[in-house]
Parts: structure tokens; sequence; C-alpha cells
């Protein structure tokens, strides 16, 4: 097992889509500085559950929420809790690219300026290009930074959307699937994007991809059927599960 | 279904008859083929000749409008000698140049010198009957912009009064035809001046637009000002924030219905409660623009609905995930992406409003209104108000003072659907 | 302090809220790593409306409230005890009494009014100042409250956002506000109405004659059947006979055979007809075409051709709906799946069989709905047949003789000079109910064939 301390802790949770239960009594602790990756065959509710974490199930009619998700030790479903300082906390990327249809330049500060992070134009241009650094885009966008977000090529659209999320400067990083709409190549750019990121926060990724798991994570969690079956370090999980289930998933059994 | 497509059941083997190929060449298959073409060639003229009517139809109102407008935008005038040191008028170019001009010259019976000059020019063709009631304004505006006329003879075009007018323009009674004959080169054509900047006149030769115009316009700025933002922020609210239940279903389905609600209604509605209940004052721009406000908004709700819906729910879910509020959302990112149809169905629903004319009457802005109005709450009157009072008029120089008017408004709607459609073009985005 | 001033002065006075509460958020933010939810301008902005937003509608309760206060205080002084008693002369010397005290006019008909118009002045100045100074001190407490407020861990912008959510609730609520009245008056108005004319002799009584109403026995001349009749021949007969096919070919001949180009020039041309407003068209049917019907009608042996057909008034008013049910029916085709169409065609019959044996029948219900919801927008037309058809309403098949509609005779029983609350006046609400509530029937009506008919394809 990993020892880094646990950075968001769930216990217990459980969430309806209307009459829909689609998470059944899942408890999982999100470590500092590590990798964790979900994965489970489609429709078992990974997504669903990634999206608890940072409250973006709050967007969609009927979708509730019971059990503790806690991020440092506050329950983020607490009355007193600020949703929107909580995304920022805990950013966001999904499956398919979504940049903004404004400039990269704008993408990347949206963000900093609606948190005011910034106090003065150099600040934020500072930011921008850290993010777009640390995002791997820099040197790719720097001499078109007015051009719109959209023209980019798809793999540097979900690159943006990473650098867009990092520019909040937020702890923890959740990716829903962030290379299914993406080419090899690209994919790999974004698997080597996760490795570098490792470290300054917590990134949790959804993939139904068992080898990108194996690649990025240290931790992995095995949902089927809206419950967890399994969690633990990704090697052993994928050498040596301890649940037949999972075994059969990862030996390409179903799935 | 025909009947040959029903499989044959033999009832026993004798009946079996040994099955024969379909001949595609035979004469009577050629035959129904040809046949089937022609109809096909029927059917598809028949497509056409539906639209071409229809267009043929739009075609024939714009050539009657056109035909008949253009005359309206040009009133004959009459060439008249004038010599005003007969007439005794006690006015000086000095006192023209004071402060108390328009004073002067109103008190000093510069009519009555006008029709006497016309009396003595045109003593066999009709005298000051023939000019305008108005021509004699055109001689004080002549005077005031230049006071020396007042000391030489002069001659200047004037309006000719609505019949001969009517008459030069080849459509009158035979007597006025015959006045046009005589007065031959003393007549003249040119822009109608106080079509363009009057109000409504009983005299079709000094009845202009400019006051319904006016008052449409202060009636639209009413419409505008309340539809276009309550619009706006319930088709938000409907949109991005309405919670799924009862009260949300009726509100929809209270939306829905106004926009299908007769126009009349709403101006029932008007009459009983803005004239009625609320005593506002009656042909008022304000109490126009507040009746068509509320038939304009459902229709600037729909259009903006289906612009808020088109931005895809990926932009929101970015947002969001940045930390962005609810509102943050909808007003950096959702507003901005809907607003070209936003703005295309306001203008439409506009246009709409440009060119209605039942409610309108019904809160009594069919008054007979000889100055244009100044304020929200004078008594004003509107283009499609004044083309149907125009149209009721008996005197046949209104006919084409009534088809010009058309064009006006025409022109107007055109010009707003010109730039719906531009908007719609030059910012149409696909998702 | 004239309203314009007091207005200029809460701006102003907002405005230093706004940038007094923005510089003491900066003031704690500055220094501090921590995150804070609300940027400075959002404590700016919750402390100008704090302070703005109670002196505004306070004034506005006070504009409604404050001249029956000031009429009470006139009625108090001396001078008033002079005036006739509650009633339409004293009504009308206090507001000539107003006009004078607020300049509005310059001399006075009634010697009593200039005599009230000091104590008017007085009065309107007195609640002018009490007013002011509410506002005023208003603005000072709610700014010093919520500038209170402004302290690191205090969410200004939870709270701005909920003042913008209860105005777009109050926004939406404009649209059932609209509804209700629509209801209302039209009810009020109407059963005012059927207190003096029983409910049947209004629905079924076959005279209509608003011009001579016997006071006995108003009924006898207030049958308004042959409106229904005429709106019902003009609207649904006459003008849907002429829009149906021509729509329905018009649809037919843009989405199935005319190349791109065309469909492109052609369909915006068919929707030019729909933007001309009703008055030209109402014109051009009274100047153009009612002549024309009434000749045709001569020169076929219609003695009795009228001048203000019903048949004038129909022709155009479905020229005017044409694109209408070309829409309606372009979306009822294009809805159903290709499939259908391929497989017929696969089995070579020709465009026009698969048109008229597949693609029409299978389009049916939706081309029904569009048909619907046309006779609801021409039974509800006003201008057309205020201007071409006829003012006599007839019981009558014949498209020739002259026919009057619902809106028509609304249009004229409101435009007369009769007194509000008459007899002639309330059957045009009556007839206005009728009218809302038969439009209504066929929306809904249409609505649900056309939504059954999307969904049997979805």
């Amino acid at each position: 097992m990993s020892n880094n301390p646990p950075k968001m802790t769930a216990s217990h949770v459980d969430v309806y889509y209307g009459a829909n239960h689609a998470i059944r009594d899942v408890s999982i602790d999100v470590c500092q500085e590590d990798v964790t990756a979900f994965i489970g065959p489609s429709g078992c509710g990974k997504s669903t559950f990634l999206r608890s974490l940072n409250r973006m199930n709050d967007t969609i009619p009927g979708a509730r929420v019971s059990g503790d998700i806690r991020l440092d030790g506050d329950d983020i479903y607490a009355r007193e809790m600020d949703v929107v300082q909580l995304r920022a906390r805990v950013g966001m990327v999904f499956q398919k690219p979504n940049p903004f249809p404004k400039s990269i330049y704008e993408n990347v500060a949206y963000g900093p300026k609606i948190h005011g992070l910034a106090q003065s134009k150099a600040e934020l241009d500072r930011i921008v290009e850290r993010s777009l650094s640390r995002a791997g885009l820099w040197n790719e966008v720097k001499d078109r930074l007015s051009d719109s977000g959209t023209a980019l090529s798809g793999g540097q659209q979900q690159r943006l959307c990473i650098a867009r999320a990092i520019a909040v400067d937020p702890e923890v990083i959740l990716m829903d699937e962030p290379c299914s709409a993406l080419d090899p190549v690209a994919t790999a750019r974004i698997e080597e994007l996760i490795h570098d990121l490792r470290g300054r926060y917590a990134i949790v990724i959804v993939t139904h991809n068992m080898q990108q798991a194996a690649r990025v994570s240290q931790r992995t969690a095995f949902f089927h059927l809206g419950q967890l079956i399994e969690y633990g370090d990704t090697s052993d999980i994928f050498t040596n599960p301890r649940q037949e289930r999972t075994k059969d998933y990862i030996t390409g059994r179903y799935g | 279904m025909s009947k040959s497509l029903v499989p044959h059941v033999p009832v026993s083997a004798a009946e079996v008859a040994p099955h024969r190929p379909t001949d595609w060449r035979s004469d009577a298959m050629e035959r129904r083929v040809r046949r089937r073409y022609a109809a096909e060639r029927r059917f598809r003229l028949m497509g056409l000749g539906a639209v071409v009517v229809s267009a043929g139809f739009l075609a024939f109102l714009l050539i009657v409008m056109i035909a008949q407008g253009h005359l309206g935008f040009v009133e004959t005038r009459v060439t008249l000698p004038l010599d005003l040191r007969q007439a005794r008028l006690g006015l000086t170019a000095e006192r023209l140049r004071g402060p108390g001009a328009d004073l002067a010259l109103a008190g000093a019976g510069l009519e009555r010198a006008v029709d006497a000059a016309a009396n003595r020019a045109f003593a066999t063709e009709g005298g000051a009957a023939l000019l305008s009631d108005g021509a004699w304004l055109r001689v004080r505006d002549a005077v005031k912009r230049d006071p020396h006329l007042l000391g030489r003879p002069f001659t200047l075009d004037l309006p000719v009064a609505s019949a001969i007018d009517v008459a030069a323009k080849g459509n009158g009674t035979p007597a006025a035809e015959r006045t046009v004959a005589a007065l031959g080169a003393h007549l003249s054509r040119g822009i109608a001046r106080d079509f363009l900047t009057g109000a409504d006149s009983t005299d079709a030769t000094r009845a202009g637009i400019w006051g319904a115009l006016k008052g449409s316009l202060l009636t639209m700025f009413v419409t505008l000002a309340l539809a276009f933002p309550v619009g706006v922020l319930s088709a938000i609210y409907l949109e991005e924030y309405a919670p799924r239940n009862r009260a949300t279903d009726f509100l929809e389905v209270s939306i829905n219905n106004l926009a299908a609600v007769p126009s009349i209604v709403f101006g029932l509605l008007g009459l009983a409660v803005f004239l009625g209940t609320l005593h506002l004052p009656r042909s008022a721009p304000l109490v126009g623009g507040l009746t068509l406000a509320l038939m304009t908004m459902p229709v600037i709700v729909i259009a903006s609905r289906n612009a808020i819906r088109a931005v895809p729910p990926s932009i929101r879910d970015a947002a969001l995930a940045v930390g962005a509020s609810p509102i943050q959302v909808v007003s950096h990112h959702v507003l901005p992406l809907a607003a070209p149809g936003i703005l295309t169905g306001t203008i439409i629903g506009m246009a709409r409003a440009l060119g209605e004319t039942a409610p309108l009457l019904m809160i009594g802005m069919r008054a007979f209104i000889a100055a244009p109005p100044d304020r929200l709450t004078d008594p004003a009157t509107a283009l499609p108000v004044q083309i149907f009072l125009w149209s009721d008029q008996v005197s046949r120089g209104f006919v084409e003072k009534t088809s010009a008017a058309i064009l006006v408004l025409l022109v107007f709607l055109l010009a707003m659907n010109g730039v719906a459609i531009f908007l719609r073009n030059r910012f149409e985005t696909r998702w | 302090m004239s309203s314009l001033t007091l207005l200029f002065v809460i701006a102003a006075l907002g405005l230093v809220a706004w940038v007094l509460a923005r510089t003491r958020a900066r003031r704690f933010r500055r220094g501090a790593r921590q995150r804070f939810s609300s940027l400075p301008q959002h404590h700016g902005w919750y402390v100008a409306l704090c302070t703005v937003v109670p002196a505004l509608t306070f004034l506005l309760i006070w504009y409604f409230v404050s001249p029956a206060l000031v009429t009470d205080a006139v009625l108090a002084t001396p001078r008033a005890a002079a005036l006739p008693p509650a009633g339409f002369d004293r009504a009308g010397i206090l507001s000539e009494a107003r006009e004078i005290a607020a300049g509005r006019a310059y001399g006075a008909f009634t010697p009593l009014a200039d005599a009230l118009a000091p104590a008017y002045a007085a009065a309107q100045a007195r609640f002018d100042a009490i007013g002011t100074v509410i506002a005023l001190l208003l603005m000072f407490v709610g700014g010093a409250w919520s500038f209170m407020r402004v302290r690191p861990g205090f969410s200004a912008r939870t709270r701005n956002e909920r003042l913008v959510m209860v105005l777009l609730l109050a926004a939406s609520l404009v649209a059932i506000a609209t509804t209700v009245g629509i209801v209302l008056s039209l009810l009020v108005e109407s059963a005012r109405f059927f207190r003096i004319v029983p409910v049947g002799d209004f629905l079924l009584g076959t005279r209509w004659n608003p011009g001579v109403i016997d006071p006995r026995d108003p009924g006898a001349t207030l049958g308004a059947l042959p409106l229904f009749w005429g709106t019902f021949f003009i609207g649904a007969v006459i003008a849907m006979a002429v829009a149906v096919p021509l729509g329905l070919m018009s649809a037919i001949y843009l989405t199935q055979y005319a190349t791109p180009r065309a469909r492109r020039w052609m369909k915006p041309l068919l929707e030019v007809l729909a933007g001309v407003p009703t008055v030209v068209y109402g014109y051009f049917a009274a100047l153009t075409v009612a002549p024309a019907v009434r000749q045709a009608g001569a020169a076929i042996g219609v003695t009795s051709a009228s001048s203000e057909s019903a048949l004038a008034a129909g022709l155009v008013m479905g020229i005017m709906i044409i694109p209408f049910v070309s829409s309606m029916a372009d979306d009822s085709l294009a809805a159903v799946p290709a499939s259908m169409r391929d497989g017929s065609l696969a089995m070579g019959a020709t465009s026009a069989e698969t048109i008229k044996r597949v693609l029409v029948p299978a389009a049916l219900p939706g081309v029904i709905g569009g048909v619907l919801l046309a006779v609801s927008r021409a039974v509800g037309e006003t201008m057309i047949v205020v201007m071409a058809a006829s003012g006599v309403a007839t019981l009558t098949l014949n498209p020739f003789a002259s026919t009057t509609t619902v809106t028509k005779q609304i249009v004229d029983l409101l435009t007369g000079e009769a007194a509000f609350a008459s007899a002639k006046t309330l059957a045009a609400f009556a007839l206005g109910l009728t009218l809302f509530v038969v439009t209504l029937l066929l929306n809904v009506v249409a609505l649900m064939v056309v939504r059954r008919y999307r969904e049997a394809y979805e």
C-alpha cells in the first residue's frame, strides 16, 4: 500500500439518479501525490462516483448523494461548504475536450480571473504560462495565444483543458476518461503529462483501458455494478487480485 | 395494397400454373411505365406550380403596391407668380430676421395673399381651388428663408389640390383631367416633402407619415425596453435554473400558449387592464408598447430558450469544473454564445410587433392625430394603424398615400428581417 | 428634491458604497495567502445593492401611496370644506388643483381649484420631503449594516446571486401574470355581459345586429351564431382550401424535388409572405381582390355577389397562411424516416408514387396538426377581415355573399362611441373569450397530435 496520507476520504457513499441506485456503499481514500485509477466495465458507476467528488452531480436533476465525502477532513456536502470553492480545489477534466470558444489565453485565464488569483495582468500572464507549461502545451501555442481554443487538435484541446484545470491551483484533479476521444499518439502525450503532474496533485483518473490504468496509476479501484469490488496498489490488483470478479475482468473474461 | 401482391394459394396441384417471368418489355408494360412517368412529371409540375403561385402572389402584391405607392412620394406642383408687395402684409425683412418671425408670418394674412395670386393667375382654371391647403405654408417658408422676396415679384412651385394631383398622375375625374390639360406647362413634379415630414391630415396632399412613424418608433421603444429583458431573463430562468415541478410546467405551458393567442385578445387585455383598471392615457405609445410587449415577450422567450439550449452542456461543465458559480456560467459563457440567436429572435419578434395593428386599434391608437407625438404619453398613432385609417378614406388621393405608407412599412420590416438573417448566417455555430 | 435629482443622488451613493466596500475587501485580502469565496467587487456590489435596493423599493411604493396622502392632507384643510361631496365633480376639481400646483396648468376653470392649489403644493412638498428623508435614511442604514458585514469569511457573491435569482424568477412570473390577466379580464367582462344576455341567446341566437339593441331584450339581436359560422367559413373552409393544397404542394416540391440552390432561394421567398403585415393583406384584399371576386361572381351569374364577400377575405387569408402550412408540412415530411422512402424507391416506385403513397400518409398526422394550428391562426386573424369582410352577419353558404367574423365584430364593437360598460362593448369581451377558448383548444389538440406523431418515429 502507498504510504501517502489521504487527501479525500469517502465513506459509505451512495448515489441515486431518481430511482436508479447508481453507487452502493463505496468507501475509498484518495491519497496525496498519487494517481488513483478507477476501472470497471461501462456503466459500473465509476464516472458517477468521480462526479460526486467535486459535486458535479449537483448539476444533474434528480441526482442524490448520501454518505460522507471529506476533503482534508471537511465534509464537502456540508451546508457551509461553498461548492464554487470546492470545485476550484478539486478540478476536473472531461471525457471529450471542452475548451471554451474563446482564445487559448482566455481559456486558461478564466479560472484565475473569476477567483481573483492574480492581482495584475503580469501575474495573470505568469499563471497562464506556468499552467500551459505544466500541461506541456506552452511550446506549441506560445505564439498563438489569441487563437481560438477550439482550433487546436483534439489532443491539444485536452491538454488545454488540463492547463485550465491547473490554472486555479487545485489540490485534486479528477479526469473522466480523458483519452477516450483521442488517438494513440495524443493519448501517450496525456499519459506522460499525468506522469509529470504526479506529486504536485492528487489525481484520480477514470479509464476503461486497463493498460492505461497499469501504466499511469499507483493505486487502482475496480468498480462493478455500482459497487467497489477491490481497491489497492496497482501492482497488486493487476498481478494478484484478491477478488474473483477483479481477476475475471482484468483477464478479459468480461467487460 | 393491391390484390396482385397477395400470393395466390393454389387449391390443388393441378391448378399450379408454370411460373412465367414478368415480361418487362411487353407493350402493355411499356405503356404503363410511360403513364407512370407522365404522372410523375405532372406531380412535379403541380409542386412547382404551387411555389410559383405563392411567389407570384407576393410579386403581384409588391408590384401593385409599388405601382401605386411610388406616386405617393411625388407631388404635382403648379408654378405660381407671386408679388407680395400688393398684399400689404405689413411685413418687413427686418421683422423676419428677429425671433418673432413665425408669429408675424402667421398673423400677416399670407394665405389670403397666396389665394388671391392664384385667383389672378389661373382665373379660368379654378383659381385658389387649384392649390393644396398647405400651399401657402411653402410660401411662408420661402419668405422666411429669403425675406427679400417680400420686396419683389417671384414665382414659386406650389403643391396642387388633391383632385388635380390625382388627375395629373392619370387617375382623376374628367373635369380635373381637363384642368390638368389646360394648365399644361405650368405643372411640374417634385418630391412630396410633406409626406415624409408631416403627420395625418384630412387633405391627402398634406398627409404625412412622420407622425405615425414616430408613434411606431416610440411604441417599439417601449416594447423593446420591456419585452427584451423580461423575455431573456425568463428564458434563462426556465432553461438554466427552474426546478422540475408543477409550477414550472404551468409557466412553460402559459408561455407557449401566449405565443399562440390571437393578437386581438392582447388588445382586449390592454383595453381592460391598462385603460380600464390602471387608467393609463388612451392612444398613448406607452400603452401600445406595453400591450405589444406582452405579445412579443413569448416570442423572445421561445427564441432565447432555443438559442440557450443550443449551447452544448460541455461548456457549462467546463466552467463549473473550474469553480464558476451557476450565475457566472450563464453570464460568462452561455449568454455570449446564445446572443446571436437571442438577437435574431428579438428582431423577428419586433418586426412582428411593428406590423401589428389590431391590438393598437383596441387601445385607441386609431385617433386622428395631426401632430407627431413627443412623449410616451402623448396621443399617437402607429404606421400600420395609419395605413388602416387611410385605406378607409374616400378621397382618391389617399390611395397612393396608403400604398406609399405600406412601402415605408415594408422597407422597415425588410431591413429588420435582413439584419436577422445576416446575424443568423454570420454567427451560426455548429457544435 | 426633484425625483430626477433624487435618483441621481441614490446612484451616486450606491457608487460610493461600491468603492468603499471594495477598498475594504481589498485591504483584508492583501497579504493573506488564503482563498476567499468572494472577490472585492462582489463585496462592492453587495454593499451597493444593500444601499440602493431598499431605498428604491420604498420610493416605488411611496410613488403610489403619497398621492392619496397628499389628497387626504388637502381635504383636511378648512378650504376643502367647500368642496362638493365625493363624486365626479370633486375629483375634477382636485385634479385641476393638482395640475395648477404642479405648474402644468396656467389658469383654472373653477375658482375653488385655484384656492386649493397652494394647499396642494404645500402638502406635496411636505410629503416629498418626508419621502426623500426616509429614502436617504434607508440608504444609510442599509449601507452601514452591509458594510459591517464585509469580512474575509463573508460570502457576498452568494447573496448577490440570490438576488439575481429572485430577479430571474420575477421575470418569469410576468408570463403567468399575463395569462392570468387575459383570462381574468375576459372572464370578468364576459360575466358582466352574461348577466345582461343569457348564454344560450348569445351562443345559439341567429340574429346579430348590435346597432339596434332592445334594452328589454338585448339578447334578441346579440346572437353570435352567424359570426361563428362566418369565422369558420372564411378561416377554416375558404382559407384552408387555398392554403392546404398550395402549402402542402410547395413543401413537397421544396423538400423532394427542388435542388438545394433553388430551395435556398424559394424558402425565404415563401417566408416573406408570412412576414408581410396583415394590414397590408387587408388593404390588398379590399382594394384589388374583392372587386375582382365580385366581377368574377357576376361573370358566372351570381347576382348577389358582394364587394365584401367571404371569398375575397378567405382567399387572401389563405395566401397569408401558405408559408405556415408549408413549414409545418416540411417538418412533418422531414420526420418520416429515410428508410421508408428508400424502401419504396428500391421497389421501383417513382418519386411521385413514393410521396403520394408512402411519405404523405406517413406524415399525415403531423400535417393535420399543422393544419389545425393554421386554422387557429386564421380564426384569430383580424385585419384582413376588418378591411375586406362585411359587417353584416348572415348565415350563408354562398362564398360570394357577405359574411362577418368574430374578430371583425370585436373591432367594430369597441371602436364605436359606446360607453365602456354597455351591452355592446361587453359583447366584444364575450366574443374575445370565445375566440380565446377556441384557439386555445385548437392549439392544445394540434400540439397533442403533432407530439404523438413525433413520438411514433423516435
